[in-house]
């Protein structure tokens, strides 16, 4: 292998075609006489419709047709290993589950015309007062049957005796509100028949899935399916699962006879793709004098649909990451007149804030400092499972970010730091998320007899640069110049990928590149020591080493010949293909530092300073890893100041379906971000020694926010985002 | 959103008689009306573009600054002579939307910004100020950002204007065309009380067209600021907002002209904080004795009591920068 490729900070590939327009997003699809979708949504959260009128829509300038349930065809309810979570399509019959759930679709030949009649659509409901606050609920929480993820009341040792044993005990309630994902990009489906052969351009992170659904909610083999995807403008779970939109949208073009293309708005975002669900979370820490941990107890109570029980808000920090004995650790669930919940950019996020912000309720109780008492309940295995980890420098994120932070020099007295403007305060916690774990991905290669490559892979690149470190990857084994490799995805005819979710893509399509290119390499070499003509001819395959398009033997790197010279005269493409391979479940750490200021006059939070060092293994892109670190800051500054969806507790509605009401950071809230990695392999990666990582850093930052405040205040705020109404409240 | 006409002005004159037909409006920047009518929250036959009009000067005069009504928010923000007579105004405007909002917005439609109460914007939700008679979802809804001074048992939707408080403060005065012909009305009669008809919100008659402002300059030994308390740090609506001019001489405070956002439906004024400071000497007693006389009578609902405390430490705040007291 050439060293180098792998482990630069190199800028995206795609990042000239997305600054300059011309990448084609899903909606840019040039589809000849596509027509325009939109939906008209249920004002009633929960009831029946009872009467319909779509007359003067269907007679309004420009419209081909408007759908409901009396004309649509009937679909079938994918099954829920396609990623189509939802117990139900709509617009099948006259039930209403949620507010939001689409009721008629409006086709017209412009998007104006489509919009227009949208409006003329009358819809009548037979309603009845929804459920939708999870506080009146908690009393009819149940623990929900297990699910793909395992138990939903995982218990190891007995956390009573566990207790019984502690010095200190801690108890905490903790809460955090209902969040969206907010891509820049809404959800789009392109849909476009030809016979029996449907082609979808769909803004997703999971194009098999996209395809696997489609091919059962339409009757239709799955080779009449080919999803297409080449850039997605952010997704965060979003895009993951499939919902109901795209496959009412194939269906209508179908029934049209014309490609259609249906873009959600930005309010019909906040109840068709899933949310972050809500949580109550309750919390009993037990530890000895010394701060060992004898008992956890963690309750985590979230709302769930009419339909379906899938809980996202899952209890990973709790289960592996500490070293503890004795831990109980429940899912509940309250079913709600609420849309299906999905995963969130880091679904342990919320657990994880809850966890480490009782350990600093801890560290507090024990006079302890929190990083001593991570260090203290630092565990070289997974607690869960008992495995050892496949590497494991947690210990120095800490003493590293602690070193970076100056945190030596934090005074641990609640109000004891200060300017001349306020309160400082100082605060960390540990970041971890699991990763991969998924089913995997194949690639396909081919080695052109100009001696350059082409890797494929049905994957999805969400902005995170998939593109860009698949390509470094292939670059690396093959022993190629970057730029002599060339790295494609997004098409459900290439080799099948799981979806770009779960930090999956870094272990499961770098492992399955892994896998292709260096069986590709390996024929080049075969090729290359089988040629009496080669420099290399009867060399030991082993002894050949391969860079920078050249192949050598080890230890003579003038003994040499170009990957071109070798395809030329073999005179034909080499081709290799991959199939998916499971890649192990990960653990990426990091510990995470913040400097808080509160103005106590009016309770204002400024976020001044986040450091956070990271352990992803191998680092293969120091550019792109970074920014995944920084967005993690960011979107956790909002996830614990600012962001929450609200519903009206009467109509069961989102009142917040926009930017305006649903804040997120912007520029002027975001400081300093400081961002560092440990960069050692991880021996147990097949994508050479690098762990999925893009959920880690948006853990820990939360809890170290609020820990910070505490410091800063001398308060504990439990129920997140933290306002300036709730400081003052605090401080009063 | 429902098609429309278009039909661009070439005078004030003209405008006012397109504006007769009765679903007629202008249109500005169109920050504003634009989403309102995309998410069918208001619908017009016809947009008679006001843009052309020559009501984009602004003239700073000794004891006087006049603004035309589409002199835009970022004009006016950074004019120097604003920034120098009226450093208030322009604190204001920076305190709103975000710089390429405030390149588009116009003055003139600022005043006329609707409120950014929830239920409002949704065309679908019952709303006495869209819909009179539908009901008040905000009153046992989520009301986190409503108001606790002025409001009634059919609205109690605030103002979000950052603008028309400091303008409040600073006792500018509107002027405008209509059939009727010009007339100027104080900035602090402009706006109405909800009462029973909170779809009411101004005095301005069907069809009048702002054509300016008159901002008196403030007394030169005047100090003014204008604190804006919001969620996040920038490109947010005020929770609550504070607007103060207040002169203090050897201790004592001459002169206090104050206005508060985010707390009312309209600019809300409070001639009983104003006299619990003029004439005393400005400390922690005098300013809290402001804080009390400011929220008497105020309403809490069920998210909202926190601006109640809010508003008086904004308010002291405010005033502790003050008369050299910090
Ligand atoms: C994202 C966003 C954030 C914002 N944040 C803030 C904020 O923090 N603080 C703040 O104060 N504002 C804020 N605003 C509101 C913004 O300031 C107003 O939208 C803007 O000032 C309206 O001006 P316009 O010229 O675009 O008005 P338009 O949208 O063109 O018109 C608004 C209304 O005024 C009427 N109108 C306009 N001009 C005249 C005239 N001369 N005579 C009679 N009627 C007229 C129109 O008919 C219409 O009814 C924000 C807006 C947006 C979009
Ligand atoms: S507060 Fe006013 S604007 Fe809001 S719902 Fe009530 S009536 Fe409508």
């Amino acid at each position: 292998m050439s060293a180098g490729v792998v482990g630069k900070a190199i800028a995206r590939v795609d990042g000239r075609a997305k600054v300059t327009g011309a990448a084609r997003y899903a909606a840019d699809a040039e589809v000849r006489g596509v027509a325009h979708g939109v939906l008209v949504m249920s004002t009633v959260a929960r009831g029946r419709i009872v009467a319909l009128d779509t007359r003067a829509a269907q007679a309004a300038p420009g419209v081909v047709d408007v759908y409901t349930h009396l004309t649509m065809p009937r679909l079938t309810v994918p099954a829920p290993t396609t990623g189509y979570f939802k117990r139900f399509v709509p617009m099948q019959d006259e039930n209403i589950q949620h507010a939001g759930q689409p009721v008629a679709i409006v086709v017209a030949r412009t998007l104006e015309e489509a919009q227009q009649a949208a409006v003329l659509v009358i819809v009548r409901y037979e309603s009845q007062t929804p459920q939708v606050v999870l506080a009146d609920g908690l009393g009819d929480a149940y623990v929900p049957a297990p699910g793909s993820d395992g138990t939903n009341d995982y218990v190891r040792g007995d956390t009573g005796a566990g207790l019984a044993a502690a010095g200190v005990i801690v108890d905490a309630t903790y809460t955090t509100p209902l969040q969206h994902h907010n891509p820049l990009e809404p959800s789009v489906t392109v849909a476009a028949w030809s016979g029996d052969r449907l082609t979808v351009h769909e803004s997703t992170q999971g194009i098999s899935n996209t395809q696997n659904a489609l091919m059962q909610a339409l009757g239709v083999p799955r080779e009449n399916v080919r999803v297409i995807t080449p850039f997605v403008g952010g997704g965060f779970g979003a895009k993951g699962p499939v919902w109901p939109h795209t496959l009412l949208t194939a269906a209508v073009a179908r029934l049209a006879g014309t490609p259609v293309k249906l873009v959600l708005t930005r309010a019909h975002t906040y109840t068709s793709h899933g949310h972050r669900a809500e949580t109550h979370q309750t919390l009993r820490i037990g530890a000895a004098r010394d701060g060992r941990l004898t008992a956890i107890e963690h309750v985590v109570t979230q709302p769930v649909s009419r339909s379906d029980e899938l809980v996202f808000n899952s209890s990973e920090p709790t289960r592996m990451l500490y070293a503890c004995p004795h831990v109980r650790s429940t899912q509940r669930a309250v079913r709600l007149d609420l849309p299906t919940a999905s995963f969130v950019r880091s679904p342990e996020a919320a657990t994880s804030h809850a966890l480490e912000s009782t350990l600093d309720e801890l560290s507090h109780a024990l006079q302890l400092d929190p990083v001593e008492l991570r260090l203290r309940n630092w565990s070289a295995v997974n607690q869960e499972t008992g495995a050892p980890h496949g590497s494991n420098f947690l210990r120095e994120c800490y003493e590293r970010g602690a070193a970076e932070f100056g945190w030596a020099r934090r005074d641990p007295r609640p109000g004891s730091m200060r300017d001349r403007d306020g309160l400082i305060g100082w605060g960390m916690a540990t970041a971890a998320h699991t990763a991969g774990g998924r089913p995997g991905a194949g690639a396909a290669v081919t080695i052109s007899v100009e001696g350059t490559a082409l890797i494929r892979s049905g994957t999805q690149d969400l902005g995170t640069g998939t593109y860009t470190v698949m390509q470094q990857i292939g670059a690396q084994v093959l022993g190629l110049p970057l730029h002599a490799v060339r790295f494609d995805l997004g098409d459900t005819n290439f080799p099948p990928a799981f979806a770009s979710a779960a930090s999956a893509t870094v272990p499961g399509v770098g492992s399955g590149v892994v896998r292709a290119a260096t069986t590709a390499r390996g024929r080049v070499v075969a090729l290359a020591v089988a040629d009496p003509r080669s420099p290399l001819y009867g060399v030991e395959p082993a002894r050949i080493s391969t860079a920078d398009g050249y192949l050598h033997v080890t230890g003579q790197p003038s003994r040499r010949v170009s990957y071109r010279s070798v395809l030329r005269r073999h005179g034909q493409p080499i081709e290799v293909t991959s199939d998916p391979a499971p890649a192990a479940l990960g653990y990426s750490t990091g510990a995470v530092f913040v400097e808080v200021h509160v103005d106590p006059a009016i309770g204002r939070i400024r976020v001044r300073r986040v450091v956070g060092v990271f352990d992803p293994g191998r680092v293969l892109n120091r550019q792109t890893a970074r920014s995944q670190a920084i967005g993690g800051a960011i979107w956790a500054i909002g996830f614990t100041l600012m962001e929450h969806t609200l519903i009206d507790p009467h109509l069961g509605r989102v009142v917040t379906p926009n930017l305006s009401g649903y804040l997120v950071p912007v520029n002027a809230d975001v400081p300093d971000i400081e961002v560092g990695f440990i960069d050692r392999p991880d021996p147990s990666s097949p994508a050479l020694g690098a762990r999925g990582f893009g959920e880690t850093p948006m853990t820990g930052v939360t809890a170290a926010i609020g820990n910070a405040v505490h410091h800063a205040i001398g308060k504990r705020i439990r129920d997140l985002p933290i306002t300036q109404d709730k400081v003052i409240a605090a401080l009063s | 959103m429902r098609a429309f006409a278009y039909t661009p002005a070439d005078s004030p004159e003209a405008a006012v008689r397109l504006a007769a037909e009765p679903q007629a409006r202008y249109i500005a920047g169109g920050t504003d009306l634009l989403n309102l009518m995309k998410d069918g929250v208001q619908q017009h036959d016809r947009l008679i573009d006001i843009n052309n009009l020559p009501l984009r000067e602004i003239t700073v005069s000794e004891d006087r600054v006049r603004l035309g009504a589409l002199a835009r928010m970022s004009d006016v923000a950074g004019h120097p002579g604003v920034r120098r007579r009226l450093p208030l105004l322009s604190q204001a405007l920076l305190a709103g939307a975000s710089p390429q909002v405030r390149n588009m917005a116009s003055i003139g439609g600022n005043l006329l910004q609707r409120t950014r109460c929830w239920y409002f914007r949704d065309s679908t939700m019952p709303c006495n100020k869209r819909e009179p008679g539908s009901g008040c979802s905000a009153l046992e809804g989520l009301n986190r950002w409503h108001a606790v001074l002025g409001g009634s048992d059919r609205c109690i939707a605030v103002h979000p204007s950052d603008l028309a408080v400091a303008l409040t403060a600073l006792d500018a005065t509107v002027t405008t065309l209509s059939a009727q012909g010009p007339r100027s009305i104080p900035v602090r009669e402009f706006y109405l009380s909800p009462g029973d008809t909170p779809d009411r919100e101004t005095v301005l008659r069907p069809g009048e067209l702002i054509t300016g402002l008159d901002v008196p300059a403030t007394d030169r030994s005047a100090e003014s600021r204008y604190l804006k308390v919001r969620d996040r740090a920038t490109f947010e609506f005020a929770v609550v907002s504070v607007a103060a001019v207040v002169a203090v001489r050897h201790g004592v405070v001459r002169q206090a002209s104050l206005a508060f956002g985010g707390v009312a439906p309209r600019p809300w004024r409070s001639p009983e904080a104003e006299q619990a400071l003029i004439g005393r000497p400005l400390h922690a007693a005098t300013v809290a004795a402001a804080g009390r006389a400011l929220v008497r009578g105020a309403i809490p609902r069920e998210h909202n009591g926190f601006k109640i405390p809010l508003v008086q430490r904004a308010l002291a705040d405010v005033l502790d920068g003050f008369g050299g007291r910090r």
